[in-house]
């Protein structure tokens, strides 16, 4: 076991390596952050001494291994824009991103489990459409278009909740609900069919034919074994939520971390988006760990299959 | 509408050293601020704009420091760049050689320290942010006078001093912080706590995200609103939605399709302030096998372009057509007749120039991201036989293309320019028509108007300046080497909430499209 | 998270057999999908022939915002009104069929393509190629989209050629992982061993053995993607690096209309957003279909 843990932790480093080449290859490849933060009239010299500045005109080698350099360190560099350490600004909206997520993975596993279960049980039945019917308006329906309906509706119509911004919990709800809407439909979607799976294996059948009671039997045994999937995907949906809800925070102005990146982006902020990334990638790599662990945990078979 | 009109009399008028000495009588009168104002900012917060001392020279970072810092000299109201703030006069020698301000006398920083001549002298030493290497150049020495009063002595008459110096969305060295404070935190930390001598104080800061401000008692104006809050909503609906919802008090950047309904609202006033100027370039039309080249075919593509209808449907009529592509608020900037549409006409030019079916171009590629205006110019254009297409850029990659010059925009191409750079006319001709402008690269090139451009820069006679500055302005738009289109409307909104007669009261600079002086702004209880 | 063992690893090849699969396959066929897909594929072809008006210059004499033809001041010759630019909206949609088609169906096949591919790479190969494509496969999950998407607009200019390959780029890493656990066990397969042992080179191995079995589940994967790339496609335009105007792809119409939501100009928004929903709802009861006929154990994909 401790072999199994210390081959993925390694395979973790190589992720985050190839992560960290990548993003500095191609951030730096679309465009020189030094035009846009500069004036429509700036002279070449204005130039070259912002791009001195920032140590942009060393060459990409040397800048990557200062940046590998730093990030080893627990830096992540400053950001053009908001001269700060790049971790700092991380971190001071992590919190924001966090009850995001939280909220919306929240509101994902009460709409999508529930429906998923009924859908699963009660296959081809009424229930199971409507529930494939909400499942597929969470699909269909863009987080921006949901966004500006929730804002219409819930903030000018009836005046119930602020539009944008940070502040109490009625801030949170009208976000969480565009965020969470998306995958709620896929937890849906995933809870049924992985209800489906459990209630069609021999060990549910041989529940029945033992005369448990229905409820026993799908609550207790195929619920349970049906749910490690389930959460997986909503690790992995939270990390992602956390860490790129672009469009939801964008839409209602959300001190979080996606604007950060979606505006550290369009800068050309160059260690601000490395940095994002960078800590993005250490979050799924250490979900993803965690996960194989506690598979591996349950079911031996896979730390010699892997 | 607002409809400004105000000649550039300016430079003969500092050469006999006049300045502004009257201190206005209401200065006297206190005012206890209160309420609180919100302002709805149209994309994110960079920190680096509450730092003068690194101006980017863009109309952006002004909208910040007017509220937190001041400068001896600025912009303000109707007045170009000598209007008084820290210093309470100014004078520039008769040869131009050096220019003398006297400070007002009892102003402090936010830290209670008082504005000496010393920090004025540190933040020009200082500056290190747009046109540094202008002032750094032309900079022989400073000299302390006595403790009010300090004289910048140049190397050689430098007639766009006071100019740069005062205008607060152009360059900022003339923007005084404290130096104690500043080498004490060093320049990172000061753009995360940024102590000036504005009108505001700054409370709180999340980075990106709210700028929390208070009156500052100090202040040698009166301060009418207790506590201003900058907050940024990238989403131009949700910010529509914070005005109609009393969010906000003001609400910047209203789109074209949101001014209708905003127009309607209830104690709203729509500020539509004049901003750039939107103009057609050809890129590489001196190559005789471009199109073109032949100034009948320019000619006839202005002729093609419906002003006003773009006017009417992109800012629902609220921009303005005018002649020039440079805008009038800057000084030497000449009038010119609206130019006319007449397709016929234009038909009849491409005739003329061996086009009688019209031709191909294969880009235009708008200013990101006013593509509906690319669209609204090929629809106007096909009616005359020019059929082109849209090209779309990310703003940045735009921006590096434009640097790149001719081998960026090959075969045969139009480009529209949205632009808007105080000061002078001259940045307008350095940076989008000069052979190797920062902007106009190798893609314009008009040789003898560079050569009249260079007479110009080393003439250090007014009146000559001033000819040349109008003769190549005609020679410009006379040959059609770019076509101006109209001049935009960046639509804001007043909400409410705020004491205002009329839109001017809260937006009165002329030459910024942000609501400073903002001391003056009330809201009601 | 799921065993093969039990599945049938080729189907009978006998004539009766075919066609009695296909009998019951037109009985089962999901019909309403199959009109949906099938009138916006036919909208898709035929856009020239259907739409009143070209899609991307303003229609003479319209103005901007004219309502749909049941509304007052609308009018029957624009029955969906015009946009902001005076544009008649039902021919945008049509010829919008083509290019959210021709988007969502690319990006998925593009996304299969490399993820199909990566995913039999790494499981078949195995060794450090399984290694690296794994990890990258990993990493990938935390590159934002839209860095790639002004990546690839700088470095090649904007087209909607440019789109399918960044929601490609995006989506292939579901494949590669499935297909990847898929071809793990059939590597262990009898049939598999035996013409390894029978001298098959690899690639033969891959093409007889290996791609057969996994297309099934290739296929329902992609099922399940198109509509998630088309609604990609929407939330690209929305910050700006889309499929570049004036093309009307419904994603980009819905993107740009979005402020007269708030205005009251509802049709810009929520025609484009039908029109959406509807080709979500075929390819995915599409997909429950295929589903059903290509994996019976309904497995989490």
């Amino acid at each position: 076991m401790t072999q199994f843990i210390v081959r993925r932790i390694l395979y973790s480093i190589v992720t985050l390596f190839i992560l960290s080449g990548t993003i500095f290859l191609v951030v730096r490849m679309t465009g020189d952050p030094v035009l846009l933060l500069a004036e429509a009239g700036a002279s070449t010299e204005d130039l070259d001494r912002v791009r001195q500045q920032w140590g942009l005109d060393r060459s990409w080698p040397v800048q990557y291994l200062a940046f590998m350099e730093n990030a080893v360190r627990g830096e992540l560099g400053k950001s053009f824009n908001y001269r700060m350490p790049v971790s700092e600004l991380y971190f001071e909206r992590l919190p924001n991103s966090l009850i995001l997520g939280l909220a919306a993975t929240a509101i994902s596993l009460l709409v999508g489990v529930p429906a998923g279960i009924v859908s699963a049980v009660k296959v081809n039945s009424w229930w199971d459409n409507a529930a494939k019917g909400i499942g597929l308006l969470g699909l269909s329906i863009p987080g921006f278009w949901l966004g500006l309906v929730l804002i219409l509706v819930f903030s000018v119509w009836l005046r119930w909740l602020p539009t944008s911004g940070a502040g109490d919990w009625r801030h949170v709800v009208m976000p969480a609900v565009a965020l969470g809407w998306y995958f709620a439909a896929s937890m849906l979607r995933l809870t049924r069919s992985s209800m489906l799976e459990v209630l069609g294996s021999e060990y549910i059948k041989l529940a029945k034919l033992k005369g448990l009671p229905e409820v026993v039997v799908i609550g207790m045994h195929a619920f349970k074994n049906a749910l490690i999937p389930v959460l997986t995907l909503a690790g992995v949906n939270m990390v992602v939520m956390i860490n790129a809800a672009v469009i939801v925070e964008v839409i209602f102005a959300w001190p979080g971390i996606g604007r950060l990146l979606y505006e550290g982006i369009f800068q050309r902020d160059f260690p601000l988006v490395q940095g994002v990334v960078i800590m993005a990638g250490f979050m799924i790599v250490g979900i993803n760990l965690v996960v194989d662990v506690v598979y591996a945990l349950i079911d031996p078979r896979i730390r010699l299959t892997r | 509408m607002r409809h400004v009109r105000f000649r550039v009399f300016a430079v003969a008028a500092v050469l006999v050293t006049v300045a502004a000495t009257a201190l206005p009588t209401w200065s006297q009168t206190k005012v206890t601020p209160k309420g609180k104002l919100t302002l709805a900012w149209h994309a994110g917060f960079a920190s680096r704009w509450l730092d003068p001392q690194e101006h980017d020279g863009t109309a952006t970072p002004d909208n910040f420091f007017t509220a937190i810092h001041d400068g001896l000299i600025k912009n303000q109201g109707t007045t170009l760049y000598d209007h008084p703030a820290l210093a309470e006069k100014f004078a520039v020698a008769p040869d131009a050689k050096s220019a003398t301000f006297t400070l007002r006398r009892g102003t402090t920083f936010h830290n209670g320290d008082p504005v000496t001549v010393q920090d004025v002298k540190f933040s020009y030493e200082n500056y290190r942010g747009a046109k540094a290497d202008v002032f750094k150049n032309r900079t022989e020495r400073i000299e302390l006078v006595d403790d009010r009063t300090v004289r910048f002595v140049f190397k050689e008459p430098f007639l766009d001093f006071a100019i740069l110096f005062g205008t607060a969305n152009v360059t900022a060295p003339g923007w005084v912080v404290p130096e104690k404070y500043y080498k004490q935190v060093g320049p990172d930390a000061f753009k995360q706590k940024p102590v000036g001598a504005g009108p505001y104080k700054l409370v709180r800061q999340e980075p990106g995200v709210k700028i929390e401000l208070e009156a500052f008692d100090g202040y040698y104006r009166p301060v009418h609103t207790k506590h201003l809050v900058m907050v940024a909503v990238p989403e131009a609906a949700t910010r529509v939605a914070m005005l109609e919802r009393g969010e906000a008090d003001i609400v910047y950047n209203i789109p074209g399709p949101l001014i209708p309904k905003v127009s309607k609202m209830p104690g709203v006033t729509l500020a539509p302030v004049l901003s750039g100027s939107f103009f057609l370039e050809f890129p590489g039309f001196q190559d005789p096998k471009n199109p073109f080249h032949d100034k009948r075919v320019r000619e006839a593509v202005s002729l093609a372009i419906d002003r006003r209808a773009m006017n009417e449907a992109e800012t629902a009529g609220m921009g303005k057509v005018t002649g020039n592509w440079i805008n009038d608020d800057v000084q030497y900037a000449i009038d010119w007749p609206e130019f006319p549409r007449n397709v016929e006409k234009a038909k009849q030019l491409l005739r003329e120039a061996g086009y009688p079916n019209g031709f191909e171009f294969s880009w235009i590629t708008p200013l990101p991201t006013f593509y509906s205006r690319g669209e609204r110019i090929i629809a106007q254009l096909r009616e005359v036989g020019i059929r082109g297409r849209l090209q779309t850029m990310e703003r940045g990659i735009f921006f590096q293309k434009l640097r790149g010059g001719m081998k960026e925009f090959p075969g045969i191409q139009m480009i529209l320019h949205g632009v808007r750079i105080a000061g002078s006319w001259s940045f307008w001709y350095e940076a989008y028509f000069k052979c190797g402008g920062a902007n106009s690269r190798d893609r314009v090139c008009v040789k003898d108007l560079d050569a009249k451009f260079d007479r110009y820069e080393k003439s250090i006679n007014a009146a000559e300046r001033k000819k040349l500055a109008e003769e190549i302005q005609r020679g410009i738009l006379e040959n059609h080497y770019l076509v101006p289109v109209f001049r935009h409307a960046f639509v804001n909104a007043i909400g409410p909430r705020v004491t205002a007669q009329k839109w001017q009261d809260i937006f009165p600079t002329i030459t910024t499209g942000y609501a400073y002086p903002w001391e003056d702004i009330k809201v009601k209880e | 998270m799921s065993t093969i063992a039990t599945r049938p690893v080729v189907a009978p090849r006998t004539a009766s057999g075919r066609l009695a699969r296909f009998v019951k396959a037109a009985r089962e066929a999901p019909l309403v999908a199959i009109v949906l897909l099938g009138g916006l594929v036919f909208m898709a072809i035929f856009a020239e022939l259907i739409a009143p008006y070209d899609p991307t210059v303003p229609v003479p004499g319209a103005t901007m915002f004219d309502p749909p033809f049941w509304m007052e001041g609308g009018r029957t010759t624009m029955i969906l009104g015009s946009d902001f630019q005076g544009r008649d909206v039902l021919s945008r949609l049509i010829y919008g069929a083509r290019v959210s088609l021709i988007v969502g169906l690319m990006g998925t096949l593009v996304a299969g393509g490399i993820g199909t591919a990566l995913g039999i790479l790494a499981g078949y190969v195995g060794g450090w190629v399984d290694q690296i494509i794994m990890r990258i496969t990993d990493a990938w999950l935390a590159l934002p989209a839209i860095v790639f998407a002004i990546f690839l607009a700088a470095m090649i200019g904007p087209s909607m050629w440019n789109i399918i390959i960044i929601l490609g780029a995006v989506y292939w890493t579901r494949y590669a992982r499935v297909i990847r656990g898929e071809v793990l066990s059939l590597r262990e397969r009898d049939f598999v061993k035996l013409a390894e042992i029978a001298g098959a080179s690899r690639f033969r191995v891959i093409k007889r053995h290996i791609l057969p079995n996994v297309m099934n589940t290739a296929t329902v994967l992609a099922s399940l993607t198109v509509g998630v790339v088309i609604i990609a496609e929407a939330s690209l335009s929305f910050l700006g690096v889309g499929v570049p105007p004036p093309q009307p792809a419904w994603g980009l119409m819905l993107a740009e209309a979005r402020p007269t939501l708030m205005a009251g100009q509802w049709w810009l928004t929520v025609f484009p957003g039908v029109c959406i929903l509807l080709i979500v709802l075929a390819t995915q009861l599409f997909g429950d279909w295929l589903r059903v006929r290509l994996d019976p154990q309904q497995r989490n994909l």
